[in-house]
């Protein structure tokens, strides 16, 4: 084993081996959940840091591991996002200590998952990646109450085994018409392989919560606590979105596939964004308005991806754009209702928590691409690439899907004001200070997007 | 960087307000902050140096070619003027308003955004300040409003934003043909006169919105009857007057031919939105549904002139926009201490209040002989050149737009009529001199521009007017 090949697998290495030591070690260690979550932090901030300071390179394992700008990127947001989520859990503190150090080990593995699909050029490694990030997602969702005798929801299992069924059958496919697993073979794919294709872009669509997939997506349930609440739906698109990428660069380097794959993508993010923004219009909770705008949020990403090559710096800057967005405004959620309310019922908290509901305004208008945040700069990055592009009917549909979005965003916000019924949850320190952080940074890149936007140039195919 | 401080100084203003300390003082603040907007604004039409040039040009979003460039030029300058002027007297009006800090501070906002909104010479720069504007407007509509707030937000919030979401796929339309949104250097190169239709049709979607232009109206009576009077006046001061500035700021100077192109369809629309305002205010027995009327009507004249886009059409227009601000702003004060006398905007609830309050009855005389375009008011001058610029293009619709003379003047007088002589049904109290020293400012300047209007259109150069003459 060469010095690149371990350089390329580290991050994973670190995320799943954190994982299986935080697992292995609540079996004889006693401690509380909060230290589990804490080293699940420590764990996910040493794994971002160091793909980041390692950076791009040389492939590892004779190519199944790639190491460029898009791993990168990914991993790093993946574990960013990880540690956040773990942070977020030390003052949730609804589990018990065994429930603490498995939530913090699910997170690591989910993470792990992604840092394998995000740096895999091989599509038995994807597998192996998404369908860790499947499984792991599924039970790290699962409802509250199936979790109280640790007996496994086997509904959501079944479900979250679908998309890497669906993926290694299209797999296989392509392996038949191509006799290489190579995510490089897909470019000299015949009809045996496109169907494997076609295949590979289902899975990739129910991991990225597009609709209409986003059924068989893990269903976030309400007992979950808001930052796993954010988490899955962020962590999930993150793996999706690497892979999606590096699929298409395959796809569109044969030219006999490109013109399918890239009309498919364009009808999935049409669907999408405005499916998940009239969803969130008529949401009744503010979780499920959060996690549908979210969806209609992805549906433009996937303008990005229908929109070829030159698109992908603009995706990924919308992609880390979103991962601050849903992160941030989940955790002012948390603060804000516990995790969950009826709109109506977050009357008056902007009077009793002003801080808090400033950000989680910032927030949830950003994730409706309102000025000045990065959200809007996200998505005139994208619209200008798929003019580009000529799908300006798509811009035309993502533009009237996002006023959509605004209009449920301000719904939202506007539902906080008001004389005060609401009742606060009691210690809301780290929830605001995530919130408040992601709004400042949100508001930032907004004003200044140079640093994002030099980051992204090297995520291309 | 003295432009920049247009924006900066309400933006600290509303930093201020929201500090815990100072929370009395918010109210002179935010009326200094307008007065000051509108100082400078008066310092550039009255040819300050160093004012018309863009004074910062950096790069800011790359990519998609936008920067921060800001200037004034004397079309700004004039619509700062009346920005700054209504925003004073707004916040002056505010007194005792509920939750004074959290008011002052999206107030003292509101004021930056539009400010800003006039100034930024680059598309993207324009259009954040254009949408960003409708999150203090929303929040002081809801937070602040009276009967049917949450229905009027909605509704202005959902129209808003269809209609800024067509201009944002124009926007990113000429981003992608030109590679840049500098206004001036779109205008350097012209875009071709063939392709301008669509864009220009979709860039005017969200002004034709926000003015509003018939059939696009449906908010403007809830708002008027929903907000309260200070941001009713900032409506019709602010909000619609933005939306003029960014028909000659955008779709005439980008696209004079394709604005040409579709100009018969416009004013046709707008001669339609002129007559059915004012026939629609003849009808009312609110008085803030009569003034909202009473404003479409006078909006949609202003839509007449822009879209006919002569040299002098275009001018009247200016003039005509900030005749509106100042005499709805006038108008919706006045009715509000009607209201304060009455307990109701109903007309019918009033009547023969000229005898106990004369001094109310006189000010509401000459605000409705402002608002149905008498001589010797801004309203006549306005109109009046509006209405003559306008004839030369498209006369049968400027003669049927016209007959607004006639129809508001019997919404307007009625109106006089019903709530102050015949039998006094409600008595009131006369007007307090700080009621009086309100409105008369807003008077003083309507009569002003009534008497000498080329005070203001002499200094708005043709090199600031677009020069859809020439491309036609």
């Amino acid at each position: 084993m060469s010095v690149d090949d371990a350089l390329a697998a580290l991050p994973f290495i670190v995320l799943a081996g954190g994982a299986v030591l935080v697992g292995a070690l609540a079996r004889w260690l006693r401690a509380d959940e909060r230290s589990w979550m804490l080293l699940a932090v420590v764990v996910a901030f040493a794994s971002g840091v160091g793909a980041a300071l390692i950076g791009g390179g040389a492939d590892g394992l004779g190519g199944l591991l790639r190491r460029d700008g898009l791993s990168v990127f990914v991993v790093v947001l993946a574990a960013a996002s990880a540690a956040a989520t773990a942070l977020l859990e030390t003052a949730h503190r609804a589990h018990d200590a065994r429930g603490g150090a498995r939530a913090a080990a699910l997170i690591l593995l989910c993470a792990s998952g992604v840092s394998l699909m995000a740096s895999a050029g091989d599509l038995a490694v994807a597998a192996i990646g998404l369908a860790l990030l499947s499984v792991a997602l599924a039970v790290l969702a699962r409802p509250r109450h199936e979790s109280v005798r640790g007996s496994l929801p086997y509904a959501a299992l079944r479900r979250s085994a679908i998309a890497p069924l669906l993926f290694a059958i299209g797999s296989a496919l392509i392996l038949a018409d191509t006799g290489s697993t190579r995510i490089g073979a897909l470019a000299s794919t015949n009809t045996v392989g496109q169907v494997g294709i076609a295949l590979l872009l289902a899975a990739l669509a129910q991991t990225m919560a597009l609709v209409p997939f986003h059924v068989l997506a893990p269903d976030i349930d309400a007992g979950a606590a808001a930052p796993v609440a954010g988490y899955v739906a962020i962590v999930g698109r993150l793996g999706a979105f690497a892979l999606l990428l590096r699929v298409a660069a395959a796809v569109t380097a044969s030219g006999n596939a490109e013109a399918d794959w890239r009309a498919s993508l364009a009808v999935l993010a049409a669907v999408t964004m405005t499916v998940g923004s009239l969803v969130a219009l008529a949401a009744p909770s503010a979780r499920r308005a959060l996690v549908f705008m979210a969806v209609a949020q992805a549906g433009v990403i996937a303008i990005g991806l229908a929109s070829g090559g030159a698109a992908a710096p603009a995706s990924a800057f919308a992609l880390a754009v979103l991962v601050v967005l849903v992160g941030g405004a989940f955790a002012a959620l948390q603060g804000l209702a516990g995790g969950d309310a009826r709109v109506e019922d977050l009357r008056g908290l902007a009077r009793r928590r002003p801080l808090l509901v400033g950000a989680f305004g910032v927030l949830t208008l950003g994730l409706a691409g309102l000025p000045p945040t990065a959200g809007f700069l996200a998505k005139v990055y994208l619209f200008e690439a798929a003019t580009d592009a000529r799908l300006a009917w798509l811009v035309v549909l993502g533009a009237l899907s996002m006023a959509i979005s605004a209009v449920c965003a301000f719904r939202v916000l506007l539902a906080c004001l008001g004389e005060s019924v609401a009742t606060v949850p009691g210690r809301t320190g780290v929830a605001t200070a995530v919130a408040v952080a992601a709004a400042a940074l949100v508001l930032l890149l907004g004003l200044a997007p140079g640093p994002l936007r030099d980051a992204v140039q090297g995520v291309r195919f | 960087m003295i432009v920049t401080a247009i924006v900066v100084v309400p933006l600290l203003a509303a930093f201020v307000c929201a500090m815990p300390v100072v929370s009395r003082a918010a109210r002179p603040l935010s009326v200094a902050a307008g007065l000051a907007v509108a100082a400078i604004g008066a310092a550039a039409l009255l040819g300050a140096p160093d004012l018309g040039a863009p004074d910062l040009r950096t790069s800011w979003a790359p990519g998609v070619g936008a920067g921060y460039v800001v200037a004034v030029d004397p079309l700004s300058a004039a619509f700062l003027m009346l920005l700054g002027v209504v925003f004073a007297t707004g916040a002056a009006a505010s007194a005792g308003v509920g939750h004074r800090r959290a008011y002052f501070t999206l107030w003292d906002l509101l004021l930056a955004l539009l400010a800003g909104l006039f100034i930024a010479r680059d598309l993207l720069l324009f259009f954040i300040f254009w949408e960003a504007c409708l999150v203090p407007v929303g929040i002081l509509l809801w937070a602040w409003g009276g009967t049917g707030r949450r229905s009027a937000t909605l509704t202005l919030v959902t129209r808003d934003l269809l209609g800024s979401a067509s201009l944002l796929v124009g926007i990113v339309s000429i981003a992608v043909a030109r590679g840049t949104l500098d206004l001036d250097a779109i205008a350097a190169r012209p875009i071709p006169a063939g392709v301008q239709l669509l864009p220009a049709i979709l860039c005017l979607g969200a002004f034709a919105s926000r003015l509003p232009l018939f059939p696009l109206h449906g908010w403007l009576p809830r708002v008027y009857v929903a907000a309260t009077t200070p941001l009713a006046i900032v409506v019709a001061g602010g909000l619609a007057t933005s939306a003029a500035y960014g028909i000659v700021r955008v779709c005439l100077a980008i696209f004079p031919q394709g604005m040409s192109a579709a100009a018969p369809v416009l004013v046709a629309l707008a001669a339609v939105g002129v007559l059915y305002g004012a026939l629609v205010a003849s009808r009312q027995d609110d008085l803030r549904r009569l003034l909202a009327f009473m404003s479409l009507a006078q909006l949609n004249l202003i839509a007449l002139a822009l879209f006919a886009a002569t040299a002098t059409s275009l001018r009247g227009a200016v003039l005509a926009t900030i005749s509106h601000g100042l005499v709805i702003g006038a108008a919706l004060l006045v009715a509000a201490m009607i209201a304060r006398r009455t307990s109701s905007f109903a007309l019918s609830r009033a009547g023969g209040l000229a005898s106990s309050a004369p001094a109310l009855a006189a000010l509401f005389t000459l605000t409705t002989f402002a608002a149905i375009g008498l001589p010797g008011t801004s309203g006549f001058s306005g109109t009046v050149v509006a209405l003559a610029g306008a004839y030369e293009r498209f006369p049968a619709a400027t003669a049927v737009a016209a007959l607004v003379f006639a129809v508001a003047a019997v919404a307007g007088l009625g109106a006089v009529r019903r709530a102050f002589h015949g039998p006094p049904l409600a008595s009131g109290a006369e007007l307090r001199w700080r009621e009086r020293l309100l409105v008369v400012p807003l008077l003083a300047l309507v009569v002003a521009l009534g008497v000498a209007p080329r005070a203001l259109t002499d200094r708005i150069g043709d090199e600031t007017l677009p020069s859809v003459d020439l491309g036609r």
